[in-house]
């Protein structure tokens, strides 16, 4: 056989087929190599964000070995010489604790991208498995413990994935883009999340009803601490759940006739249609399958480390973690294993940022804190664009080969 | 086959989506608002007739923008009719309502609606030109920082402006710059903007200002006074009064937002630049083999929507409610409201506008009734995005982008 | 233009090709899918570079880095694909780029009307300027193309297929046009692959083939055959040796089918067709008769509006593409590319595309992926699929090799009815010759085997029957020998039963 006709090149597809498509290609151009790179790149510029405002090399590198040792990531070079009572041990199990739910968060957009589609609704998805698991876990006081948590967890995740399934059923029947939809569905938990816990609101505290703020979860209903002292924050079995979903997802994508059509319609619609897969049932299966994963990170947190909810509070838990979770698995090219390790550079880096730097004397903390958001900035840019490291990369190929142009077979269905 | 024949054979899917049966629900709801307010249902509370009133407003401008403009305009008519007549009926047993209802509502909803009206219609130009611009958000909150530190800086509000301009078009052009050259997806980058938006304000509002989000003296954005009107009655009565307090006292930027509406729709459906845009929104290849050159046209497009979103920012830090302060985040969604009411006023300079207005007065509303319900109050915050949500449901018409929005464009 | 060579990855589109067009004649450029013509023109229209050669107008070497240019020297081009924005009226499509302005900056809409009413006048074009292009017929449409061109003061009118997408009737309109155009001393260069239209048309003719210039020849003197022979480059056309059929039980069943497609216009206009075990029913038709509208309401990927369709006795009319599939129908979809493979998945994955929810590829809902690798080597052996294994990305095998994987998925399902659409579109002739022996094959284990094709001798070489279709209905129904002037007439509306 000598018939030309090479498949599209990569620049082609990414114009032309569908999110999914372009991401694996990219994917193969680039290899694990492209998430590095994006990485080590964005910290770069953050680093010379903090170098110039500082007017000074050594406070930048002072302040991230700062962020670094905060995050507690040096306790796994030596952890058998540290109890939990020092600083890097109790780091760590900050860190851990916000990556359990980015974790969630990430596998939930890395889960809709393998379906073709983009849920930028993390965070109305995340709130609704908050509110659900806040308001049983205060309402059924006395409940077994492991069947409160249970019906908190299982309710949060089943409410935020018929909410995530609202934007699946509007792109399946009417074609609403999702992104539109699942903007318009956040603001719209965040709203009445705001109006449920706000003053005179159904689930406001009880004791206080000038405060905005919801109760606390019973005593029952919260997830345990496996790894803490009292009185201190600890690490709770959340982070199983978490770590239990990774391997849910990959199952479920990979050894499963559903995940076999999640991928097919992520990768091409039209020939899934052929194959004789229900694409439209795939959308909206796949947006719920990905609201689930939000909505357990939301009941997580509640059962977890929050136990309440405070309106108005833009703290990071609350208002990012569904955002950040597009960043996670962006960069963990909506992988299993990749969105695990995007979560634990997430989740050092808002801690570490965050909380590591509050004893240090080097740089204004809350400075440091909004580094997360650049280095997350700059992360999603650059992952999104990877067109740009593909270019140089086909560039390079392609010059030991023949000059650029359209593929062969395209010119002849057109001539 | 005559009319009536083909009328039934419309499916009843088919009847719902014209936009005369939607113009002509609209005006059923005003009409319902206004029945919820008189006996013998008597709602006592303001909010339900107020709430119906506006789906019924809502539905008005979507008729209007849908082509059928009498009766898109009626519904609007019937629906603030509904919302006045409510209003009126509860006014004699609430006592307190007076203090919402009156002229400042006006001044308040075109003063929440400015920084929408700018966003909107920047982020129209954006995706006119076929490039979807979610990173509003992130211009809008950059306009509203560098536009403090210009006029703290500079000592002007004018260089407030340029500043604000300028940066918000620089964040801008680096987005478009991945969107456009590199051919990201243009939701990744927005999303990207948006982060990197809140991560640049909060981290120089530290380093420029050590978090202290009051600076006496910055020089504000100043109010226009109509002469002729009084600004602030002592006891007010009468029209002119009224008009007085409603459009007496009000921003530069408010009264240039209302300006800009005439001059987008003018540049864009009147002047060769402006069928040029849309052509690269609706059919680039088509463009470019008549010599167009998209990627010119997008940048500017794209740059140019950052810095009127940019606008829209500043007035926030900048405007009557900012008092020269900038605070962590406090865009808090104006811009994806604003990305609503541009998709809700379905692309159109007009629709745009009549929606950013629309989400401008439940904002206002929802802060007057907090006097006396805050949850009643935080009920209209939603509002705008449900109705978004029903519009790009489409169950009632047709929401229809520009066909080439989001889709890079690659040269041969 | 003369000596141009265009290089693509794999393949060299233009080698030395030169050609030249006088003014006030019509010059067809004719030649077979992928024989080059559209590249070449592309490339005088500064879409592409040429890798080498020139372009001389008026005498003057040129270069074109962009349509603009092109468009500056008077050249204008009718793209097959029209380049027109449906939303905007046809005056506002005619001046975009080139618009006509008031005080200073204002888009004067009335003068745009006008200059397009006053050309419409001249040619005879009855094209409403304040029309939207979405609302009018796409013979229309082609002349607001054409009117594009003229607003544009071009004297080098370059059509690309024209008619391939228009009725006989528009078709003989356009003919029209283009003699007037020719009057007043116009350069047209008329690409096409249709014999009859070029003679009737063209001035000169130049013949490529496989990206050479064959020969220049002057209409007179010039036959359909010895056209046909420069173009193919051989005398007998390709026929394929099969034995007579031995035709069994009706296996497919349409009664009186009618469908619509997406934007809701009727495609599919009553047809009927019946095909057996053991025969090969050829479609034939112009592209956009309805053949894609009727291959999708066969296979369930598409509602029906009314009629029947029975496979194997099972009545299927509102069936879903999965019911289709596990009643016995194969399809081998016209676009493997979009449709018919996931490129993204291995070799593996895209065989078991319809069966992948059954045993042995998986139970209950478990996918096996071994059993996807064993089901993929064996028939990479069979079906001869090279370029990889049962891992390789299917878009990374070549197009011939992409085809195989498709028909080797099909065919093992042991399908009863097999539709074939555009089985060879875009391979080489190796690669058409091994489909179409597969298919006779396939017809001689007793399988009903509907074949559309856009090349009408691929019908006339495979089929038992022929059926033509028309804007949707079938309007020619033969067996046996038949003559090609006969069915292209046909296809082109003109025949007996079209006529009465």
């Amino acid at each position: 056989m000598s018939d030309p006709g090479p498949s599209p090149t990569p620049e082609e597809a990414a114009e032309t087929g569908t999110l999914a498509a372009s991401i694996a290609l990219k994917q193969r151009a680039g290899g694990i190599i492209v998430p590095v790179v994006t990485v080590v790149f964005a910290f770069v510029m953050s680093f010379i964000i903090v170098a110039a405002t500082q007017h000074s090399v050594h406070t930048a590198l002072v302040v991230f070995k700062e962020i670094f040792l905060g995050s507690g990531l040096n306790w796994l070079a030596h952890p058998t010489t540290n109890t939990f009572t020092s600083i890097s041990a109790y780091n760590l199990s900050q860190t851990l604790l916000q990556t359990t739910p980015l974790i969630l968060t990430g596998l939930a957009v890395a889960f809709a991208f393998r379906c073709g589609m983009f849920n930028i609704g993390g965070n109305g998805q995340y709130l609704v498995g908050l509110i659900v698991a806040n308001w049983l876990g205060v309402d059924f006081a006395g409940l077994n413990p492991f069947l409160h948590i249970l019906l908190c967890m299982s309710a949060g995740t089943l409410a935020a994935a018929a909410y995530a399934g609202i934007a699946g059923v509007l792109k399946a029947t009417v074609g609403a883009h999702e992104v539109i939809s699942t903007i318009m569905l956040n603001w719209i938990a965040y709203w009445t999340a705001s109006w449920l816990f706000g003053a005179g609101g159904a689930l406001q505290n009880s004791t206080s009803p000038t405060n905005p703020v919801s109760n606390q979860v019973s005593p029952g209903a919260r997830l345990p601490d496996f790894w803490g002292k009292q009185g201190f924050q600890g690490l709770h079995v959340g982070i199983f759940v978490s770590l239990a979903a990774v391997v849910v997802f990959w199952i479920l994508l990979n050894r499963t006739t559903l995940g076999y059509e999640v991928r097919a319609v992520g990768f091409n619609p039209d020939a899934a249609a052929y194959g004789g897969i229900n694409v439209k049932k795939n959308f909206i299966r796949a947006m719920a399958i990905s609201g689930a994963f939000a909505g357990l990170a939301g009941t997580l947190d509640m059962l977890g480390g929050a136990q309440n909810y405070q309106v108005g509070q833009l703290d990071i838990p609350f208002i990012q973690v569904g955002f950040i979770g597009i960043a996670v698995a962006l960069l963990g090219r909506n992988t299993a294993v990749g969105t695990l390790l995007g979560a634990l550079l997430f989740g050092g880096l808002l801690y570490g940022s965050f909380h590591g730097l509050g004893s240090s004397s080097v740089i204004d903390p809350t400075l440091a804190s909004n580094l997360t958001y650049i280095i997350q900035g700059l992360v999603v840019l650059f992952v999104g664009a990877d067109v740009l490291i593909l270019y140089v990369w086909n560039s390079r190929k392609k010059a030991r080969r023949r000059p650029r142009g359209k593929p062969a077979e395209r010119v002849e269905a057109t001539t | 086959m005559n009319t009536w024949t083909a009328r039934l054979e419309n499916p009843l899917s088919a009847r719902l989506r014209d936009p005369a049966t939607t113009g002509a629900f609209g005006i059923l709801l005003g009409a319902f608002a206004a029945f919820l307010a008189i006996p013998p249902i008597e709602a006592r509370t303001v909010t339900w007739p107020i709430l119906f009133g506006i789906v019924a407003a809502a539905l008005g401008i979507w008729t209007v923008t849908r082509g059928r403009r009498r009766l898109g305009w009626g519904a609007v008519a019937a629906g603030l009719l509904g919302i006045g007549l409510g209003i009126l009926a509860t006014r004699s047993s609430t006592g307190n309502l007076e203090s919402a209802f009156d002229a400042t509502l006006v001044a308040q909803t075109l003063g929440f609606s400015t920084p929408l009206v700018f966003g909107a219609i920047g982020g129209m130009f954006s995706e006119r030109s076929g490039v979807v611009n979610i990173g509003l958000e992130g211009m809008m909150l950059m306009g509203a920082f560098w536009g403090v530190y210009g006029a703290d800086k500079g000592g002007s509000w004018a260089v407030g402006l340029l500043v604000a301009m300028g940066v918000g078009g620089l964040l801008a052009l680096v987005y478009a710059f991945f969107a456009i050259h590199l051919r990201a997806d243009q939701i990744v980058g927005g999303t990207a903007v948006n982060f990197l938006a809140v991560g640049i304000t909060g981290y120089f509002f530290i380093e420029l200002y050590n978090n202290n989000p009051i600076h006496n003296g910055v020089s504000l954005l100043p109010n226009v006074h109509v002469p002729g009107l009084p600004v602030n009655p002592d006891n007010p009565h009468g029209f002119v009064d009224f008009l007085g307090q409603a459009v007496g006292d009000l921003s530069i930027l408010t009264w240039a937002g209302l300006a800009l509406v005439i001059l987008a729709y003018v540049v864009l459906f009147k002047t060769p630049i402006g069928l040029r845009i849309r052509a690269c929104g609706e059919h680039p290849r088509a463009a470019d083999t008549v010599g167009i050159n998209v990627y010119v046209i997008r940048y500017g497009c794209v740059i140019l929507s950052g810095m009127l979103a940019a606008l829209g920012g500043i007035y926030l830090s900048e405007g009557p409610q900012g008092n020269g302060t900038f605070i962590f985040n406090m865009t808090n969604g104006r811009g994806f409201i604003a990305l609503a009411a541009m998709i809700f006023g379905n692309w159109r300079p007009a629709g745009a506008a009549a929606a950013a207005l629309l989400f401008g007065f439940s904002s206002a509303l929802a802060l007057k009734l907090q006097v006396y319900s805050q949850s009643a109050g935080t009920l209209f915050q939603i509002l705008p995005y449900v109705l978004t949500l029903i519009a790009v449901a489409g169950v009632i018409g047709r929401t229809v982008a520009p066909a080439a929005d989001g889709k890079p464009y690659a040269k041969q | 233009m003369r000596g141009i060579r265009k290089e693509f990855p794999g393949v060299v589109a233009n080698d030395e090709v030169s050609f030249e067009v006088r003014r006030g004649e019509v010059h067809a450029l004719l030649g077979e899918n992928g024989a080059g013509k559209s590249t070449l023109m592309n490339i005088l229209y500064g879409l592409y570079r040429p890798d080498g050669g020139e372009i001389r107008l008026n005498g003057k070497p040129v270069s074109f880095s962009s349509a603009r240019e092109a468009i500056n020297a008077g050249i204008g081009m009718v793209h097959q694909h029209f380049m027109l924005i449906p939303v905007m009226t046809v005056a506002e499509n005619v001046v975009l780029g080139t618009e006509p302005v008031r005080e200073g900056v204002l888009l004067d809409e009335r003068a745009a009307a006008r200059r397009v009413a006053d050309m419409a006048k001249t040619f005879n074009f009855a094209v409403d300027p304040e029309a939207l292009v979405e609302d009018i017929s796409v013979g229309q449409q082609q002349r607001v193309e054409i009117m594009k061109a003229l607003y544009r003061n071009a004297d080098v009118l370059i059509l690309d297929e024209p008619t391939a997408v228009l009725t006989p009737q528009e078709a003989s309109d356009l003919f029209d046009i283009l003699q007037t155009l020719r009057q007043e001393g116009m350069s047209i260069i008329f690409i096409s692959h249709k014999l009859n239209e070029v003679l009737e048309i063209a001035d000169r003719i130049t013949v490529l083939r496989r990206g050479k210039t064959i020969e220049t020849v002057s209409r007179h003197g010039a036959t359909e055959a010895s056209l046909a022979r420069a173009m193919v480059g051989r005398d007998v056309l390709l026929r394929v040796d099969k034995p007579q059929a031995a035709t069994g039980d009706v296996l497919l069943t349409v009664q009186d089918l009618h469908v619509r497609d997406d934007r809701g216009i009727e495609k599919v206009r009553g047809v009927s067709l019946d095909v057996r075990a053991g025969e090969i029913v050829g479609i034939a038709g112009v592209d956009g008769n309805g053949q894609s509208e009727l291959i999708d309401a066969l296979t369930g990927l598409q509602k029906i509006e009314s009629g029947a369709v029975t496979i194997a006795g099972r009545e299927l009319s509102h069936a879903s593409a999965r019911a289709a599939l596990d009643a016995g129908i194969g399809h081998i979809p016209e676009d493997r590319q979009r449709r018919g493979l996931v490129l993204e998945f291995s070799i593996a994955e895209n065989i078991a595309l319809h069966d992948y929810a059954k045993p042995p590829t998986a139970r209950s809902g478990w996918l096996f992926p071994g059993r996807m690798v064993q089901r993929a080597k064996t028939l990479i052996k069979e079906f001869d699929v090279r370029g990889g294994g049962p891992l390789t990305r299917a878009g990374g095998l070549s197009g011939g090799n992409q085809q195989k994987l498709v028909v080797a998925r099909e065919i093992d399902r042991d399908p009863k009815v097999l539709i074939a659409a555009q089985p060879t579109r875009g391979l080489d002739v190796g690669a058409i010759e091994y489909l179409h022996r597969r298919l006779v094959a396939e017809r001689d284990e007793g399988r009903a085997i509907l074949l559309i094709s856009l090349e009408l001798e691929e019908i006339l070489s495979l089929s038992d029957r022929i059926l033509v279709l028309f804007e949707g209905e079938i309007v020619g129904e033969h067996t046996g020998e038949v003559s090609e002037e006969t069915i292209g007439l046909e296809m082109l509306g003109g025949g007996e039963k079209a006529v009465a």
